[in-house]
């Protein structure tokens, strides 16, 4: 999703410049003030830069941008494949070229800090801090970033204007090209243009909290169409304050072994094919989680959790999400009546 | 007041009626396939991404290889596959493959990196049609539902209904309309929000249009785009046209004005006559169907009516400036064939109004819809003939022909055939 809409960002610009005065050093000046876009615009421009990183490869966009988010330097990002050590240079917004040095990548959001040094910086750097906000639908935002590589050389980056459409469920099916994508956070959709080189832009609202990193555009699975979006700065805080600042997450994850799922005793009408068919029920075991939960032949299961199931496929998928002793809530539909039950489910057989 | 608050509570106001709606099982078809899209498809034939190539081959079974090998016709290999081998079994088993082992559908590469079209949808031969959740809106108290054609043209078994406080419910679906693309589902509930509907002869060029979805936001405020009215009494006067991005993530979704009244529903149409949805998705067009004004559509559609746009079966000559305009074809077995009408003939009026030329004949068909009894006019040699008929829906077959001539005026413009019109997979 990435089309502007000229006509109707002209209407808006026009409507924001509706504003007759400003006061400026206790002085009101009769003059075209600046609106609330070109406020933010002015205020945040300075902490978005570019960055260019290792080409060679034709499927390789080699630029992106970031936003700068220490006094020190740091530089975050999207870990994309272009980012290689000895290979990134960030471009600040005074056009200044700086060797990036590459920070351990956040591994579930696909970011990465970079740093740069700042002794051999020539204008302050003006970080921002990130937003541990997460705007409601149809607040306005402004993403900033280097859509296409149109600023070449010195030039600052561009800025589009938009609403913040939705947040997702962590785990929004993703696809790029052909391949799934896994993702497993939030992300904040909009229908602000995003395009290569805006990747690692900063999403901005109004009132100038920094609430997002643009995200690749990347293809909704459930709708067949790209889309533009940011990821919540409120997620990658932590990641942020551990390099930034040094603090440590207090529970560090272990990345232990997923539990084997745990047992329910449900046996799908599931007669294979090209497509999987929808989860109808064709055997309960007695006493098995599934029976105390009143789960019948026939049911046709529509949701596990707050997910929803379409095939037999994605039921197997949901299911195995959960370990032995997960309460897992199943929504069914049985003849016209959508009913709903919690079990829980025991030790898997061998 | 901001202009951000006054769109969030615009959408908070319609929030309650716009409900989530899922489908199960059915048969998922590809649209869109046309000739141009074919050209890419047959230009990027068999020109699958390596790294894909190579995860389809770990994932395939060498027997599995080997069956569809044989059943190719291919010579027999004397050494092991290759993942470079999987192409020689041409797109359609490829295409099989990918599904099977979840790759998603095969499209062939184009020329073009995809994300660097500028948000055009995926290229290849046609279009998938979308899988996710869908919109509706609810339209009366007591169940009964707006929906877009879009999500429920595989013939879905089941249609789960939720509303934004959580409850769901099975629908039963009812009629269609598909020169709207709207179809009308009916849950059994009670007390549901009604929306305020806008007055579509008050709609002005210019104003605000926010689309609201419920894919991406099944609870709260629905999801929010945003826009202004480009155009009013669009595609036969059935709809206005927007600039705020529409998609299968909100299509059947309401199109509503900056004080919360809906101006519309969002369907994917087309002028073109091509299933729409992939053609017109993220191109700053977007068509949101006009609802005050088609109750008495919406009754028959309640009594599990389709109807279709009118047809009458003429091919008129543009070059003729009128008044009234020059039959130059009559089609076989139509309204038109059934009057008698000849080539040479001279339509002046139709349904009661004088014709001016050939375009505003196809507009005063067009406004029509299948089984309307009309009274039409025409001259030949002279002398004035009249006569009362009724319309015809467009024949299927026709549909795609007439796509492609473009001295067809009557140009169809939704995307589905009727019921029963020998489609393929399509029961």
């Amino acid at each position: 999703m990435s089309a502007g809409n000229a006509a109707f960002r002209g209407a808006w610009i026009a409507l924001f410049l509706q504003l007759p005065v400003v006061a400026q050093g206790g002085v009101f000046v009769e003059r075209a003030a600046l609106s609330p876009v070109e406020k933010l615009v002015h205020d945040r421009l300075p902490s978005v830069v570019k960055v260019h990183g290792a080409s060679g490869l034709k499927t390789i966009v080699p630029y992106a941008s970031g936003v700068v988010v220490s006094e020190a330097g740091h530089v975050l990002t999207l870990d994309l494949v272009m980012v290689q050590s000895g290979q990134t240079r960030v471009v600040l917004a005074d056009g200044s070229v700086h060797e990036a040095e590459l920070l351990p990548p956040e591994p579930n959001l696909g970011v990465r800090l970079l740093k740069i040094d700042p002794s051999r910086v020539r204008t302050p750097l003006r970080p921002v801090s990130l937003s541990s906000d997460l705007p409601e639908n149809g607040t306005f935002v402004v993403t900033l970033g280097n859509a296409f590589r149109l600023a070449e050389y010195g030039e600052k980056v561009g800025a589009s204007l938009g609403v913040i459409a939705a947040t997702t469920e962590p785990g929004l099916p993703l696809r790029h090209r052909l391949a799934d994508v896994r993702y497993e956070g939030r992300l904040i959709l909009t229908d602000a243009p995003n395009n290569p080189g805006q990747y690692g832009g900063g999403m901005f609202t109004l009132d100038g909290r920094f609430v997002g990193l643009n995200a690749r555009v990347l293809e909704a699975v459930e709708t067949n169409t790209l889309v533009s979006a940011a990821i919540p700065c409120a997620d990658l805080i932590a990641y942020v304050d551990r390099f930034v600042h040094g603090r440590v997450p207090a529970v560090v994850d272990e990345g232990d072994a997923p539990a084997a799922p745990g047992y329910h005793g449900i046996r799908l009408f599931d007669q294979g094919g090209r497509r999987s068919p929808p989860a109808y029920v064709e055997r309960v075991a007695r006493g098995s989680p599934a029976a105390s939960l009143g789960l019948r032949p026939d049911d046709l299961i529509v949701r596990v959790g707050d997910r929803s199931v379409r095939s037999c496929a994605e039921f197997d998928e949901e299911i195995a999400r959960f370990a032995a002793g997960a309460e897992v809530e199943l929504t069914f539909k049985r003849g016209n009546d959508v009913r709903r039950g919690t079990m829980t489910l025991g030790e898997a057989r061998r | 007041m901001q202009v951000q608050e006054v769109l969030q509570a615009a959408a908070d106001r319609v929030a309650a009626s716009v409900v989530r709606i899922e489908t199960y099982g059915g048969v998922r078809r590809t649209l869109g396939a046309d000739e141009g899209s074919d050209a890419v498809g047959r230009a990027g034939s068999s020109r699958m991404e390596e790294d894909l190539l190579a995860q389809l081959f770990d994932r395939a079974d060498p027997v599995e290889i080997g069956e569809l090998w044989r059943q190719k016709g291919l010579a027999p290999k004397d050494t092991p596959f290759e993942a470079e081998d999987l192409r020689q079994l041409g797109d359609a088993v490829l295409d099989r493959l990918l599904r099977k082992h979840q790759l998603g559908p095969y499209r062939p590469k184009s020329g073009a990196e995809r994300e660097d079209d500028v948000g055009r949808i995926g290229q290849g031969a046609g279009f998938l049609q979308a899988q996710g959740a869908s919109t509706g809106l609810v339209l009366s108290a007591d169940g009964w539902i707006l929906a877009s054609r879009f999500a429920l043209s595989f013939d879905p078994t089941t249609v789960l209904v939720t509303l934004p406080d959580g409850r769901t419910f099975t629908a039963t679906r009812h009629g269609e309309d598909t020169s709207r693309g709207l179809a009308l589902l009916k849950i059994d509930a009670t007390d549901l929000a009604v929306p305020e509907l806008a007055d579509p002869a008050a709609v002005r060029i210019g104003q605000w249009a926010f689309v609201l979805g419920r894919t991406f936001a099944p609870r709260g405020r629905p999801s929010v785009h945003t826009g202004i009215v480009s155009a009013t009494r669009r595609l036969f006067g059935r709809a206005i046209q927007i600039d705020a991005w529409t998609s299968p993530a909100n299509y059947g979704g309401a199109v509503i004005d900056a004080r919360g009244r809906v101006l519309g529903l969002a369907v994917p149409l087309s002028p073109s006559g091509r299933d729409a949805g992939a053609d017109w998705y993220d191109s700053g067009i977007g068509f949101a169907v006009t609802l005050a004004d088609i109750g008495d559509v919406v009754d028959r559609m309640r009594t599990g009516e389709v109807v279709h746009r009118a047809w009458f079966g003429v091919l008129l000559a543009p070059e003729h400036l009128g008044p009234g305009a020059v039959v130059t074809d009559v089609a076989v077995d139509s309204p038109a064939s059934s009057l008698s009408l000849l080539r040479g003939d001279l339509l002046v009026e139709f349904a009661g109004e004088r014709v001016r030329n050939a375009f505003h004949a196809q507009i005063l068909i067009g406004q029509h819809l299948a089984g309307d009894p009309v009274e039409v006019a025409w001259q030949r040699d002279g002398v004035r003939h009249e006569a009362t008929v009724q319309l015809g829906a467009v024949p299927f077959r026709e549909r795609e022909a007439v796509t492609r001539s473009d001295e067809v005026f009557e140009k169809p413009w939704e995307g589905d055939p009727p019921p029963g019109e020998g489609e393929e997979g399509r029961r």
